[in-house]
């Protein structure tokens, strides 16, 4: 080892020449990775600080449809030190000028004066909440958003309407401190007082609401204690407890797992950086063949030498993984507040180790993969290469024992983002497509050298001289196909896949579900609403098909006597509260798969049909109890029946429907879908507004817009990670073409020697590079079209459809970068003069 | 047509390298006739190689005049040096300098097919039958000996048929009787395209097989030993 060591010293005085590609590639991939994971976890430290602002409270109770009974408030006010009741509902702001009507969905937050217990909302014109709700003379007042004032060309001071309520606008709402974790919403936010709203009709029996009431809790309050009293006293009331040791946890989940996609792609950066740093060690050993076989003719043995170059490339490892971290945990540092001004969440940007870590162990064992394959070949340079040329070792694969380290790696690597990642099951997946996307790129190496090899020598291509030349130079030993398709390849298909995605992701939304939507998506109809309703939308030439069906929400509370989720796992269903509805008959859209749907006039005890392929993943069977919690009122109901619910055409599609008898009494509102021509949506939603203030029209198409947007959001971000992992791809580019610099110096002046202008010889570079980013591109976007169908079709569920907009910018892509760097490196070669080239080489 | 093969005159050669200017070729002046073989000696440094190069237009002299065939090659800038070399010239490099990604056949068509010739690829066919290796037309350099590969190089340059040949120590990586069988090869092609030829070589006896043997000593044609 000290022999090694010694060796290793004297060799590393050469610097760190001929190592920048090496050094830039596990740096860019460590960085990448570690700038994800602090990030994410300073902005899991800011929502942890401010989890109470966050969340309203230090705790929270939330009901559907109701308020609390006074038992619930009695409790809550018993506990808590002060309690805030805070409403919250879609509906419609109406604003009338002239006669003309304008409507906007709207989140309305209905509040108390207790609201904000913790935090402040910010008001432009400056004033305090209680000022602006309490409005001018007797008119209440109402704060509002933006983007909401800006669509119904609001000003301060005008006055608009929520149900049949007048409200005068008092102000914009600039921070909303309890808004980031509250999840999806398709209106932007307006407040007022929930006393201004008793005359609305917007809180009636059986409308769609949410009652929150947020708790200032004594100082050392148990949290968990308290959690647990609150579920033993109102188990079956329907009452979900949140508090802030998670105060916004469906935002904790997005920002963890926007964070675990983000380091997925770091770790296919990371892949395309180790063939980047086994291109280098590789030509660094291949400098080294005349030392190592002077080395072998004094003595040193194989394992000496192995061991010499392994501390060598260990260190530069050192080197390239310490300037990653430096980087990836500055980079948040420095850029804190311009993330901080553009995330809606609360950040706090510090040096956090655990990522750190993470990142260099991946840096660590990625380095280790990549190096030991061209390292272990070091020990097979015979002394006699000294004698008989420079060649390396002419085996292709490494000793088994070799073979068998760099699987045991690759394994301890996935098995490390297995564990850390926290999505296990799409890590595995993850792995298995960068890993197939490896062997896929090696093959198509392989492939387009034997193709160009061809071509080369194709009697069409003969007189074509900077084509043939280009076909030669790619197919030809020595050639760069394999580690260009590789590298850039791989960057340009994680690009390719994401484009793939997202696109079809759009076309989902946008394209297809149009088709078969409907135009308006109705709430909080009353009952004695509903014959007029239908009289006016039945009534319209330009509608084709109305759906109505009574709605109530529920929560599924226990199967079979036992706890809901001790029974089905933490499924989406048993995720907070449901829709529910009840039928007389199955409609005719119904499709049962199992069972029987209750006989018509059915009276008997309350039976349920249950959607079959969610009953199926929670493992229902017919026969099976099940307890929901409707208006704090337990129904529990005997599953007979199991059908077909497509979420995909937005139409109405409830997972647990009930024979009327178990539900009838229970007051409730009814939603409905409205088919109609676009010319005839503006009129329809126009009436239905005048007739009927209370009820909320939602646009289908708006709601689509808005989840494209978000999706646009999310493939945005995930877009930025792809294009790290393609510069890393670049990186490795520019360092072959740097390395093949002195090739092409050489290879420009014999071609000048024979005759070569330097157009032809600048021609056949450039053709070159074209080749080589053709090939890279259009391999990319076969195997990123191959990723974009596995998760369209296996993990969304949808028909997959190429998307060639995407796939030209990749091809384009490639070609460009392979093109630039080419010719940037073109440039000494053509300079050079012959005669000094040609004697480097004697 | 001038019957000067190559005229040079006061050819100066300065090179910057890692110990400052150096000075290659100093005050030479030479003709070599049409047709005429000539060989190029001296001791390792002497400029014998350089002289070459700029006989060649592959190094530009730092002053004075290099015509070929009439042509003054100093004036010419570094594509139409291209170009003469082309139609005119063929090279041959002590270390053969094939290019490694393309076979024998290849290498041997590339200079033809960029002066422009349909038949590049029969006529380098035809070259490496002359230098005997048609069976290995397929193989790409590292496939092949040095004999073999340095065989190439001699029909590459032989292939346009061009009216100089400048060889460049042919021999000096190959055993006697290999170097042997080069040097009939290069006499032989010489011989049947009519060329002149420009030999660099340390051997006495491939000198002597030349019309004329020029000596360099220091960059200087050395009177004693052979002249102008």
């Amino acid at each position: 080892m000290r022999q090694a060591w010694r060796i290793a010293r004297r060799e590393l005085r050469g610097g760190l020449r001929g190592f920048w590609t090496f050094l830039i590639c596990l740096a860019l991939g460590v960085a990448a990775i570690a700038a994800v994971g602090s990030a994410a976890r300073g902005i899991e430290a800011g929502l942890s600080r401010d989890a109470a602002a966050l969340l309203g409270g230090d705790a929270e109770a939330e009901f559907t449809y109701r308020f609390a009974t006074d038992v619930e408030r009695g409790w809550l006010e018993e506990i808590a030190e002060e309690v805030s009741e805070i409403v919250d509902f879609r509906s419609m702001a109406v604003v009338t000028r002239g006669g003309e009507a304008e409507r906007a969905l709207t989140q309305v937050k209905a509040v108390d004066g207790g609201y904000p217990l913790y935090g402040e909302v910010v008001l432009a014109p400056q004033m305090p909440l209680a000022q602006a709700l309490a409005g001018v003379g007797d008119l209440p007042g109402a704060v509002m958003e933006a983007a909401l004032i800006d669509r119904l060309g609001l000003e301060v001071g005008d006055t608009l309407a929520l149900g049949t309520q007048d409200f005068v606008l008092m102000a914009r709402i600039e921070r909303e401190p309890d808004n980031a974790g509250g999840g999806f919403s398709l209106g932007p936010r307006t407040i007022v007082a929930t006393l201004a709203l008793a005359g609305s009709g917007l809180l009636a029996e059986g409308t769609l609401f949410e009652t929150q009431y947020r708790m200032r809790l004594p100082e050392g309050a148990n949290l968990t204690a308290l959690k647990a009293e609150a579920a033993e006293r109102f188990e079956s009331t329907g009452l979900r407890w949140r508090d802030s040791s998670n105060g916004a946890p469906g935002l904790g989940r997005f920002v963890d797992r926007m964070r675990s996609f983000l380091v997925l792609v770091g770790l296919a950066g990371l892949a395309v950086g180790g063939v980047g740093v086994s291109a280098a060690v590789r030509a660094y050993l291949a400098s080294k063949t005349e030392v190592i076989a002077t080395l072998k003719t004094l003595g040193a043995e194989g394992r000496v030498i192995f061991a010499a170059y392994l501390m060598q490339i260990g260190l530069l490892s050192l080197v390239g993984i310490t300037a990653g971290l430096i980087l990836g945990a500055g980079l948040p540092l420095i850029f804190a507040p311009l993330i901080e001004a553009r995330l809606p969440l609360p950040a706090v940007f510090a040096i956090y180790p655990a990522p750190l870590l993470e990142a260099a162990l991946y840096g660590a064992l990625t380095a280790l993969i990549f190096t030991l394959w061209p390292l272990a070949r070091s020990e097979e340079i015979r002394a006699a290469a000294l004698f008989r040329g420079m060649d390396g070792p002419s085996r292709t694969l490494p000793r088994p024992v070799y073979l068998c380290v760099i699987a045991l790696l690759c394994a301890a690597l996935i098995g490390a983002a297995t564990l850390l990642s926290g999505v296990p099951e799409l890590t595995l997946w993850a792995a298995a497509g960068i890993l197939g996307a490896l062997v896929l790129l090696v093959g198509a190496g392989w492939l387009v050298r034997r193709l160009s090899a061809r071509m080369a020598k194709s009697r069409a291509l003969r007189g074509r001289t900077a084509l043939r030349l280009a076909f030669g130079a790619v197919g030809g030993p020595g050639g760069e196909a394999a580690s260009v398709v590789l590298s850039l390849g791989l960057g340009l298909t994680v690009l390719a896949a994401v484009g793939q995605i997202d696109a079809n992701l759009r076309g989902a939304i946008a394209r297809d579900l149009p088709e078969v939507a409907p135009s308006y998506f109705v709430v909080d109809i009353q009952s004695d609403q509903l014959p007029g309703f239908m009289e006016r939308v039945e009534g319209d030439a330009g509608v084709s098909r109305v759906d109505t069906a009574p709605m109530l929400r529920g929560i599924i509370t226990s199967i079979n006597g036992q706890p809901a989720r001790d029974v089905a796992g933490p499924h989406w269903v048993l995720r907070g509260d449901r829709g529910v509805t009840y039928s007389a008959a199955p409609t005719e859209q119904t499709k049962i798969t199992a069972g029987e749907w209750w006989p018509e006039g059915y009276s008997g005890p309350p039976q349920i049909s249950f959607a079959s392929e969610e009953a199926e993943e929670m493992g229902l069977s017919l026969g099976d109890e099940m307890t929901v919690n409707i208006l704090g009122r337990d129904i529990t109901g005997t599953i007979t029946s199991f059908r077909e619910v497509d979420f995909s055409t937005a139409g109405i599609g409830f997972i647990l429907s009930m024979n009327p008898g178990a539900l009838a009494g229970a007051p409730h509102s009814h939603i409905a879908t409205i088919y109609a021509e676009e010319e005839a949506e503006g009129a329809i939603a126009r009436d239905l507004a005048q007739s009927y203030p209370n009820i909320t029209t939602i646009r289908v198409r708006d709601a689509v817009e808005r989840v494209a947007e978000i999706v646009g959001g999310l493939a945005a971000a995930i877009t930025y990670g792809a294009a790290a992992t393609l510069l890393t791809g670049v990186v490795v580019l520019i360092g072959a073409a740097a390395a093949g610099e002195r090739q092409r110096v050489f290879e420009a002046a014999l071609l000048k020697t024979v005759g070569a202008v330097r157009g032809q010889i600048l021609g056949y570079f450039a053709l070159r590079s074209l080749l080589l980013g053709l090939a890279a591109g259009v391999v990319a976007v076969f195997a990123g079209a191959l990723a974009g169908w596995a998760v369209t079709v296996f993990v969304m569920e949808g028909t997959y459809r190429f998307e060639p907009v995407s796939a030209v910018l990749v091809i384009g892509g490639g070609i460009g970068a392979t093109i630039l760097t080419g010719l940037v490196f073109a440039l000494r070669p053509l300079a050079a003069r012959p005669a000094r080239a040609l004697r480097a080489r004697e | 047509m001038s019957e000067t093969a190559l005229d040079l005159k006061d050819v100066c050669l300065s090179l910057d390298g890692n110990a400052g200017r150096v000075e290659i070729l100093r005050d030479l002046t030479l003709q070599v006739e049409r047709g005429e073989t000539v060989g190029l000696v001296g001791p390792s440094g002497s400029g014998k190689s350089s002289l070459l190069m700029v006989m060649g237009g592959l190094e530009r002299a730092t002053s004075g005049q290099v015509s070929a065939l009439g042509r003054d090659l100093s004036a010419a800038g570094e594509d139409a040096l291209a170009r003469f070399r082309r139609t005119h010239m063929g090279v041959v490099f002590q270390s053969f300098h094939l290019i490694g990604t393309m076979t024998a056949l290849e290498n041997v068509a590339t200079p033809l097919e960029l002066a422009g010739h349909r038949d590049a690829f029969d006529r380098a066919l035809q070259e490496l039958e002359a230098v005997g290796l048609r069976d290995r037309a397929d193989h790409y350099p590292k496939q092949m000996s040095g004999g073999e590969q340095q065989r190439v190089a001699l029909a590459r340059a032989a292939a346009p048929r061009p009216d100089i040949l400048l060889a460049d120590e042919p021999t000096g990586n190959l055993d006697g009787t290999t170097g042997a069988m080069i040097m009939d090869l290069l006499f032989d092609l010489r011989e049947r395209h009519g060329s002149t030829l420009v030999l660099v070589t340390h051997a006495p006896e491939l000198a002597a097989r030349c019309d004329r043997v020029i000596r360099l000593v220091d960059g200087r044609i050395d009177a004693a030993g052979g002249g102008a």
